[in-house]
C-alpha cells in the first residue's frame, strides 16, 4: 500500500517539466519558498562541512605546526607535506591495514548479515526473539561495546579465554589478545563485524521480503532446493541492495576510529595503526596540523572515489 | 507430514534452523548478558579462574560507586544535554529541507541532493582539523556549544534524507485541498504533513539521538574539562592505566547503553527504511 502511494508520487514529481535554461529565473522565482525551506540545512551544511573541506586542503599545503602559530603564520610549503607523507613507511603500513581491515570487515559482515537475514526469512516458531537478540550489538554504543569487548578480551579472567580453555585450547589459557600484533588486529574486526552484522542483516532481510513469494513456489514446483533458491533468486534478485551495501560497509570500515581508538590505540607498537587513528594522532597528538591535513585529504581522496559509485549506484536504483 | 521422506526433510530443516539461531543469539546476546553479570557481581566474583554467569553474590554496589563515587552521572547528564539538544535542532531544520526537496521541483535540487548523500560519507578525520582550529579562534573549544554545532550539522544529511522518505509517502492532494481552502504553504507544512509523518519524525530523530549520543571523535578532541566531558569520552577516561577495575566500568557501560536500548525498542518497526536511503524500497 505505501509502496503504491511512493509510486504514485514519483509520478506526480516526474510529471513536472525540467526547466529549460531560459525559463530559469523564472523558475527560480517560482519556487522561492523552496529555497527558503532548505536554507537553514545548507547553511549548516556548507558553514560546518564544506567550508571547513576547503579548509583542510589549504591547511594541508602549509607548515602548520600548532605550536608555532603563536609566533607566525602558518607558513605555504607547496606540496612538501604531500611529499613527507608519500616517503613516510608509516602511512604505507597504514594504508595497507586499513584496506585489509576494511576488506576483511566487509567481507564478513556482508556473509553473516546474509546468513542472519535468510534464517530470519524462514518461518519457525521463536522467531521474534531470534530477530530481536540479532539487534542487541547494533543498540549498545560503540564506546562501550570495545571497553565491554576488551573486558571479555583481558588475557588473565577474559571469559573468551576461559571458554577457549574450557573446550580444549589450553594454548589460549592467557592469550593476551590486544598486546599481540595479528591478535590485536582481528580482534578489533571482530568487535566491528559483530556490530555492523545487524544493520546489514535487518537491510537485507527487508530486501528479501519484497521478492514475492509466487517466485520461490514456482521455483519450488520446478524442484528448487534451499540452495538454489538462495543462490539463483534471493541473491541475484538482491544485487542491487547488496551492491549498495557492501560500498556503504566499505566506506564505513575504511574510516573505523571508535573501536580502534578504545581497544588498541593503535598499538601494540603502531601494528594498528589505521588511517583513521594515525590521521587523528598526527593531528591532536604531534600537533601537526599540515601534515595530518594531508593525510585527512589522501584519505578523503579515496573515500571519495568509493562514495562516487555509490551515488552512481543508488542513482541507477532510484528517482532521487 | 505423512510421507516419510517430506517428514525428515522437515525435521533437517528445523534441526538446521534452530543450531543457527541458537549460535546467532548466543553470539549476539551473551557479550551483552556478560556486560550486565559482571555489573552485578562483586569483585571477588569478577578476578576468578571459573568465571558464572550468574552471580553467586549480586550486588548493587558497581551501581552505587558510580552513580556516588565518579563523574559518571555528570557524563551521563552531559550527553543527554547534548544529545537531547541536537536532535531538537536537527528534527526543525531537516524537516524544513526534507519538505523543501519532497515537494518542489526546483533548480539546482538534484545537485543539492546529491551533495547532501555524498557529505553523509565524509571521512570526520576531514573536517575535525579545520573545525578544531575555527572552535579555537572563536573561544569555543571546551562548550557544549561546539559539540551541538557539530553533531547538528552531521546528523542532517541522514534525517534530511530519511524526513523527505517519509513525506513522499504522503499524498500531495491532502495539502492541495488544504492550500485551496486558503491555507499557507507553511501552513500546509505544518498542520498536514507533520501531523502525518510523525512516525517518521520520531524515527529520524531516534537516528539523531543515538548519532549524537554515540559520538567520541569530537567530543573526545573539543573537551577535555573533566565536568563537560560527555559519556563516551568519560567512559574512556575512566580506565585506571594499569588497574582496571572491570565492575564498575561494566555498571556505568550498562548506564550508558539504557538510553539507546529505550529508543531501539520504540523505532524497532522502522529500523531499516530510509537507512539505506530507500534501496530497500524494491
Amino acid at each position: 500500500m505505501q509502496k503504491q502511494v511512493a509510486g504514485l508520487h514519483k509520478n506526480v514529481g516526474r510529471a513536472s517539466p525540467r526547466p529549460a535554461s531560459k525559463s530559469l529565473l523564472r523558475e527560480i522565482k517560482k519556487n522561492w519558498i523552496a529555497y527558503l525551506f532548505i536554507l537553514p540545512a545548507m547553511v549548516g551544511i556548507f558553514a560546518v562541512i564544506l567550508v571547513p573541506l576547503v579548509q583542510a586542503i589549504v591547511i594541508s599545503f602549509k607548515r602548520y605546526y600548532i605550536l608555532d602559530i603563536l609566533r607566525e603564520d602558518p607558513p605555504f610549503v607547496g606540496l612538501a607535506n604531500y611529499a613527507a607523507i608519500l616517503s613516510d613507511p608509516q602511512f604505507w603500513y597504514s594504508l595497507k591495514i586499513t584496506v585489509w581491515f576494511t576488506f576483511a570487515c566487509v567481507a564478513l559482515t556482508m556473509l553473516f548479515g546474509l546468513l542472519i537475514a535468510i534464517l530470519l526469512d524462514q518461518d519457525f516458531p521463536g522467531k521474534d526473539i531470534v530477530a530481536v537478540s540479532v539487534l542487541v550489538p547494533w543498540v549498545i554504543p560503540r564506546v562501550a561495546s570495545s571497553i565491554l569487548w576488551k573486558w571479555i578480551y583481558d588475557d588473565q579472567f577474559g571469559i573468551l579465554n576461559y571458554m577457549l580453555s574450557k573446550i580444549g585450547l589450553k594454548s589460549f589459557a592467557s592469550f593476551p589478545w590486544l598486546s599481540r600484533a595479528g591478535s590485536a588486529f582481528w580482534a578489533v574486526i571482530i568487535v566491528v563485524v559483530w556490530q555492523s552484522v545487524p544493520f546489514i542483516a535487518v537491510s537485507l532481510l527487508a530486501g528479501l521480503k519484497t521478492i514475492p513469494n509466487e517466485v520461490y513456489e514456482a521455483a519450488e514446483i520446478d524442484g528448487a532446493g534451499f540452495w538454489q533458491k538462495t543462490t539463483l533468486i534471493s541473491i541475484p534478485m538482491l544485487r542491487n541492495l547488496i551492491t549498495i551495501l557492501i560500498v556503504m560497509s566499505t566506506i564505513w570500515d575504511f574510516k573505523v576510529f571508535d573501536q580502534m581508538f578504545v581497544m588498541t590505540e593503535g598499538g601494540p607498537a603502531g601494528s594498528t595503526m589505521v588511517l583513521g587513528i594515525y590521521t587523528w594522532m598526527m593531528a591532536f597528538g604531534r600537533l601537526q596540523m599540515g601534515l595530518a591535513s594531508a593525510l585527512a585529504m589522501i584519505m578523503f581522496v579515496l573515500v571519495m572515489i568509493v562514495t562516487v559509485i555509490y551515488l552512481k549506484l543508488l542513482m541507477r536504483e532510484e528517482t532521487l | 507430514m505423512r510421507n516419510p521422506k517430506l517428514g525428515r526433510r522437515a525435521l533437517l530443516k528445523y534441526t538446521v534452523i534452530y543450531v543457527a539461531a541458537a549460535a546467532v543469539m548466543f553470539v549476539s546476546l551473551f557479550p551483552f548478558l556478560w556486560m550486565i553479570s559482571t555489573s552485578f557481581k562483586p569483585t571477588s566474583e569478577t578476578f576468578t579462574r571459573i568465571p558464572r554467569l550468574i552471580p553467586k553474590n549480586p550486588t548493587l554496589d558497581n551501581y552505587k560507586m558510580v552513580l556516588g563515587e565518579t563523574m559518571i552521572p555528570k557524563y551521563f547528564l552531559n550527553s543527554l544535554y547534548v544529545a537531547v539538544l541536537t536532535t531538537a535542532i536537527s528534527i526543525i531544520v531537516a524537516s524544513l529541507g526534507a519538505y523543501g526537496f519532497s515537494r518542489f521541483r526546483f533548480p539546482g535540487r538534484t545537485p543539492a541532493l546529491i551533495m547532501i548523500l555524498g557529505v553523509q560519507m565524509f571521512p570526520s578525520q576531514v573536517i575535525i582539523i579545520p573545525l578544531f582550529i575555527v572552535m579555537k579562534n572563536l573561544a569555543l573549544l571546551n562548550t557544549h556549544k561546539s559539540l551541538l554545532v557539530s553533531y547538528t550539522t552531521f546528523t542532517l544529511p541522514l534525517t534530511v534524507w530519511m524526513l523527505k522518505g517519509f513525506f513522499d509517502e504522503i499524498p500531495r492532494e491532502l495539502e492541495e485541498a488544504a492550500l485551496i481552502d486558503g491555507c499557507s504553504k507553511l501552513g500546509a507544512f505544518t498542520k498536514i504533513v507533520l501531523p502525518l509523518s510523525l512516525q517518521g519524525i520520531v524515527a529520524s530523530a531516534i537516528f539523531a539521538f543515538i548519532g549524537a549520543w554515540n559520538e567520541f571523535m569530537f567530543a573526545m578532541t573539543f573537551i577535555n574539562l573533566e565536568e563537560l566531558k560527555t559519556m563516551p569520552v568519560g567512559l574512556t577516561s575512566f580506565f585506571g592505566r594499569f588497574t582496571v577495575e572491570w565492575n564498575p566500568l561494566m555498571a556505568a557501560s550498562v548506564l550508558f547503553t539504557i538510553p539507546s536500548l529505550i529508543f531501539f525498542a520504540l523505532v524497532q518497526h522502522n529500523l531499516a527504511r530510509g537507512l539505506v536511503a530507500g534501496a530497500v524500497k524494491g
